[in-house]
């Protein structure tokens, strides 16, 4: 039996770089970094001093005053992000069985910033002075709760949080819930608001966040013989996914499908990729079988620039393209925007999507010297033309959550 | 400090109320509703218990939420308690 196919026809993201998908790209393309210093929270005692805070945001251009005043910054992403891609797909709601869609986001930390705020009144006025809004704001599956509420999605409503890999993740498995007939639609993607004194703190004492203070929009250095740790950044991204005949039924414009998706672990440390690459290649040739394909035309890896981290995927990439890994133009968003934790795979699929679109991969920023462990095509410094028809996007998470998605062009 | 005057808690308390329901403060009077005429459900209710509590600087027994229905409910529970103890002026 042929699987039902699954397509993307709307998207949304906000990120460091741009807001809005069209702002986002044009960002990507010229290869403009979102990377500047913190003033979100005080920074003033700590090693890492800088990120990729999301500016030029107002919520209430995306949703209801009240409710904007009522949720945290991480939901605040995911109904802007809803917003944009479901009027760029033009669907229609009313005329939709609002039982068959489906809302799978995803979120590393849920609602963070509140959860902090609301720790610090607990301790310095006691328990007694919570706010009775915490379980409902913090709560992770928040986001996908509240996009339901706001639009009347009665479908599968859930959110997964894998760290690094949870837009990913939601990406994938609303693909199965699409392709298995549990849904015709599914608002999916990611979302983080991670930019909060206590997690910030956490990441910078865990020594794997960049200190280049000096020089914000070089810090990210993915595969640069320099990088010294990634980048922690805000964002989001949504995408609008359909069964294919539903799409087409309605007249939609199809801007790519989903014809790949595997995840697996490492089974291997909490925070330490397998330094072989081992699990990565795994979950890479998985996505290929499942996409019955044997290449793919270029690669958003998931690049965070941590030493650990480049140099693993570098090796998982040639262990499943064997010499043609060589050939394939490779890029790393975060770059850019640096790293937002569960935000980034889906972040990274909207580039995917409008890569394919295009035709036009964007660059890897800042990769002046390559490490010498890292020599595959990681497109330097300017964007290029490619051919391409299927593309390939890697999310690893912390605990060795490892997610690889295949787009291919619409056909 | 000097208490708050009765015009000056029902007008704190209709602030409140606008600024969670989205009414107009002109559209909200001592007889104005919780529930029926603005929607305020039982969650609805505890948060703004929560908020009265913060903006006046008093407790609220458990108990003592059950019997507010309308503004004019609210004020008289917030007098009486201002008559017991003398309210410090609200922030703004």
């Amino acid at each position: 039996m042929n699987r039902r196919r699954v397509v993307v026809t709307g998207l949304g993201v906000a990120a460091c770089n741009g807001v809005g998908v069209e702002q986002f790209w044009r960002a990507n393309v010229e290869g403009r970094s979102g990377i500047a210093a913190i003033d979100a929270f005080d920074v003033t005692d700590l090693a890492a001093k800088i990120g990729g805070q999301v500016r030029d945001f107002t919520p209430a251009q995306y949703m209801p005053e009240d409710v904007a005043k009522r949720v945290d910054r991480f939901v605040h992403f995911g109904l802007a992000c809803t917003e944009m891609a479901l009027k760029e797909s033009g669907l229609a709601l009313q005329a939709e069985d609002p039982d068959r869609i489906a809302v799978i986001m995803g979120s590393g930390l849920g609602g963070q910033m509140f959860h902090e705020e609301q720790m610090v009144s607990a301790f310095d006025r006691g328990a007694h002075r919570i706010n009775p809004a915490s379980v409902a704001r913090i709560s992770p599956n928040a986001v996908a709760s509240q996009i339901g509420i706001r639009y009347g999605l009665r479908g599968p409503n859930l959110v997964i949080s894998t760290a690094c890999a949870s837009g990913a993740h939601a990406i994938g498995e609303a693909t199965r819930k699409i392709q298995h007939g549990d849904a015709e639609v599914c608002i999916t993607g990611g979302v983080e608001a991670p930019l909060t004194q206590f997690n910030f703190g956490a990441y910078c004492s865990l020594r794997v966040l960049s200190r280049n203070n000096d020089n914000p929009m070089g810090a990210s250095r993915p595969f640069e013989l320099g990088r010294d740790g990634f980048v922690m950044s805000e964002g989001g991204a949504v995408l609008v996914l359909e069964e294919r005949e539903h799409a087409l039924r309605r007249g939609a414009a199809i801007l790519a499908e989903i014809t790949g998706y595997a995840s697996n672990s490492g089974a291997h440390h909490m925070v330490m990729p397998e330094s072989g690459g081992a699990d990565a290649a795994r979950v890479m040739a998985a996505s290929l079988r499942d996409a019955g394909l044997g290449r793919v035309d270029y690669i958003n890896a998931h690049a965070t620039s941590t030493r650990a981290n480049d140099v693993a995927e570098t090796k998982a990439i040639k262990a499943v393209f064997g010499e043609a890994a060589h050939r394939i133009p490779i890029s790393s968003t975060k770059s850019m925007i640096g790293h937002s934790i569960g935000a980034a795979g889906a972040i990274e699929a909207v580039v995917c999507v409008k890569a394919l679109q295009e035709q036009l991969v964007p660059p890897t920023i800042n990769l002046d010297e390559p490490d010498p462990a890292c020599d595959l095509d990681y497109v330097p410094h300017e964007s290029r033309p490619v051919r391409m028809e299927h593309v390939m996007s890697n999310s690893f998470g912390f605990g060795n959550c490892n997610v690889a998605l295949i787009f291919s062009r619409a056909t | 400090m000097n208490p708050m005057t009765s015009q000056e808690i029902e007008l704190k308390v209709r602030e409140l109320l606008s600024e969670r329901s989205g009414v107009a403060l002109d559209k909200i009077g001592a007889e104005t509703r919780l529930a029926e005429d603005l929607g305020v459900d039982s969650f609805g209710s505890v948060e703004l218990m929560f908020e009265i509590e913060e903006a006046f600087g008093l407790e609220i027994p458990d108990g003592d939420i059950m019997h507010v229905r309308s503004v004019k409910d609210i004020t008289a529970y917030l007098e009486a308690w201002s008559s017991r103890k003398s309210l410090p002026r609200a922030q703004a």
